[in-house]
């Protein structure tokens, strides 16, 4: 029995030294203790690739704060939490995050499925969530007063492509291909109201499971229908495979666009070849982009990793400077009180203007512009706006068989 | 009419390649009784050495073949003889645990392979890789339709070798009846790890025949060591023959479904298939070609 309680107290010192130096002794919080910021990304799963891009974005952006003095001579401490790419898991990181971190705020979200379950639990747990990336509309669309978003809604993403449509090329009819999951189904859903809006007649609206070996079922569909427009709302490989195969169909409607995500990626003009030449995309985000610091920030993602950025680098890089402003001007370092900063923001990033304002459905959302880009002798090139465009977009497309 | 032969001919190829990923699942299957749930890794590790070979040595995915079915074969092996034949000797550890270490297995895979490639996609781009030639109207993938051929050839081989050789019978009568094997004077530990090691070549040459239509990254294999499960729970374990079947089924299934249901519930009509094969023909279709 003696050992027995020797074993006990022994354990019992233990946890009381281990409580004690996690959470460091009471009344010793000196200055240069640092500001801890939650963040949720996927770093495993088949969406790593896209978490590990925020990822070094996010410590590029904390980096360059902490070297500039920090906040207010305090450093951020990223605390960034893997969610697999999973609703369930993303969920438990959110909530580790502020139960066993205190983090005062907290960043990233990427795919819409993932945010959408963790900013549910900011919410109830009031702590701010800036989403820089996931954007299914209905995040910003609770009137959630702790939920923030830095990027446009998905149904915003072809605001360009609408303009372009409008002055310069004619199409009656379209096809709608989009990813099964939350992200495609309501950017898809959008786009086809949006579509009914501009007179155009939408002929098949199909969703697919994202990571499919043979898209040509589908796609021999749309060839039955024959659309003057394809519009696909996919990630970066299925992008290219469905590019890929649509060129071995000899499927030419006048026009392929992608509505963001996987079509502006290095990784699908490398996977999809020839066939990504001349396919439009919407984009958020180019290095051409005439937002200070954009290109800066494009040149030193190379050289420190020795791979290019793309937009949602930029987003994740974007939102630290929002969350380190954020955090200078709380007049608390409580989640309430960089909340209350964060509402208040008005800033420049590379990203963009950012400001959270309320319009229409959404609240607390950041308003941007967005860009139509042309995949051309394997560069992608700004074409719409006229007043940003770094190359003439060729339309319509020329046909498969005849290049 | 084009839209059902497009779609006939899209199954019926995908369904040859998911027929040479179903049989070394089932063949290792019908031996030893487990299931080896790091099948799709197995074929991740292939697919990256085909990647190296392409993109390092220019070496063109079918000449592959010849470096990733031994280097598989020897993998499996050695996964056999030193992680899973150890947990058969020890008396109160349950065959199941066999099934859990390929779980584990199938995690240190990935993981290795994260480490040493990153997340990154990658692909194999040949001259092939998207060109296609046209028969009546009907587009036919260059590469799919090799594969299909080749898979066919191994389909053939594997078939013979099962038949007519006495290493083949050896297998067959391991599968059949352990104990009384044994007392045939058949290895049977030797034949496990046989089995394994062709198992592991097959999955492997499966995934260099898709190298240069599909891409590549760490976490690609679940989704095939599952799809590989359903083959051959369809063929019936240890079935060549019926793996085949087993693949052009649910290659069938996944391409009319798309076209004629939707696109969105591949999965759903995969396994739909799946339970009613298990209810309905218990043993696969095993059962219909008696190999």
């Amino acid at each position: 029995m003696k050992g027995m309680k020797g074993t006990a107290t022994w354990f019992m010192g233990c946890l009381v030294l281990a409580a004690w130096l996690i959470a460091g002794y009471p009344g010793q919080a000196a200055a240069a203790d640092p500001l801890k910021v939650g963040v949720v990304l996927p770093l495993t799963g088949k969406l790593a690739k896209f978490g590990e891009i925020e990822q070094k974005s996010f410590l590029i952006a904390a980096e360059e704060i902490n070297a500039a003095g920090g906040i207010n001579g305090r450093p951020v401490q990223l605390i960034i939490e893997d969610t697999t790419g999973k609703p369930d898991v993303g969920r438990s990181a959110i909530e580790k995050l502020i139960s066993k971190d205190q983090v005062l705020v907290v960043g990233g979200g990427y795919s819409s499925s993932v945010t959408w379950a963790s900013v549910a639990v900011a919410q109830q747990r009031k702590v701010p969530f800036l989403v820089n990336t996931g954007s299914a509309d209905n995040i910003t669309e609770q009137g959630w007063e702790y939920i923030f978003r830095l990027n446009p809604p998905v149904s915003e993403y072809p605001q360009a492509l609408h303009s372009f449509l409008k002055e310069k090329a004619q199409v009656k009819t379209v096809a709608i291909l989009h990813e099964n999951t939350l992200f495609g189904q309501s950017g898809s859903k959008e786009f086809m109201e949006q579509c009914k809006d501009f007179g155009l007649e939408v002929l098949m609206k199909e969703g697919y499971e994202a990571g499919a070996v043979d898209f040509k079922p589908l796609l021999v569909k749309v060839k039955a229908q024959d659309p003057d427009l394809v519009y696909m709302i996919s990630y970066v490989m299925d992008a290219a495979l469905l590019m890929r195969q649509a060129k071995e169909l000899n499927l030419n409607p006048r026009l392929f666009v992608g509505g963001g995500a996987g079509f502006t990626l290095p990784e699908f003009q490398a996977n999809a070849g020839e066939a990504s030449e001349f396919v439009f995309s919407a984009t958020l985000w180019t290095p051409s982009v005439p937002y200070p610091g954009a290109r800066e920030y494009y040149e030193k993602f190379l050289d420190k990793y020795g791979t290019p950025t793309e937009y949602h680098g930029a987003e994740a890089y974007a939102a630290m400077y929002v969350i380190a402003d954020a955090l200078k001007r709380a007049a608390t370092f409580t989640p309430e009180g960089v909340r209350a900063a964060l509402a208040e923001t008005d800033m420049m990033t590379v990203f963009g203007p950012v400001k959270f304002i309320s319009y229409g459905k959404m609240t607390q959302q950041n308003k941007l512009p967005t860009f139509l880009v042309q995949w051309s002798q394997g560069k992608l090139e700004t074409v719409w706006p006229k007043e940003v465009a770094t190359a003439e977009p060729v339309y319509p497309f020329p046909r498969w068989d005849k290049r | 009419m084009d839209v059902f032969l497009q779609t006939l001919v899209a199954g019926i190829l995908k369904g040859g390649l998911y027929g040479l990923i179903g049989m070394g699942m089932s063949l290792i299957m019908g031996v030893m009784g487990i299931i080896n749930l790091a099948h799709g890794q197995l074929m991740m590790v292939a697919m990256y050495i085909t990647f190296v070979c392409f993109t390092y040595l220019g070496l063109d995915p079918y000449a592959a073949l010849l470096i990733t079915m031994p280097a598989l074969f020897l993998l499996g092996a050695l996964i056999q003889r030193y992680a899973l034949n150890p947990l058969m000797e020890v008396e109160s550890l349950l065959p199941e645990n066999q099934v859990l270490m390929t779980v584990g297995i199938g995690m240190v895979l990935t993981e290795i392979a994260r480490f040493i490639f990153s997340s990154d996609y990658k692909s194999v781009q040949t001259a092939y890789s998207s060109s296609s030639f046209f028969l009546g109207g009907i587009s036919f993938s260059v590469a799919l339709t090799a594969a299909f051929f080749i898979a066919l050839l191994f389909t053939g081989f594997m078939f013979w070798f099962l038949l007519k050789t006495d290493l083949g019978r050896a297998i067959r009568a391991t599968a059949q009846d352990k104990d009384a094997a044994l007392l045939m004077g058949v290895d049977a530990k030797r034949i496990t790890i046989l089995t394994f090691g062709i198992g592991s070549a097959l999955v492997a040459a499966a995934g260099t025949l898709l190298m240069p239509i599909y891409y590549l990254f760490p976490d690609i294999g679940s989704p095939f060591t599952r799809k590989a499960f359903v083959i051959t729970i369809l063929g019936g374990l240890g079935s060549t023959v019926g793996a085949i079947f087993g693949g052009l089924t649910l290659g069938l299934a996944e391409a009319f479904g798309a076209t004629y249901i939707g696109m969105a519930f591949d999965d759903m009509i995969g396994l739909l298939i799946f339970i009613l094969v298990l209810l309905f023909l218990p043993s696969g279709f095993k059962r219909l070609t008696k190999i």
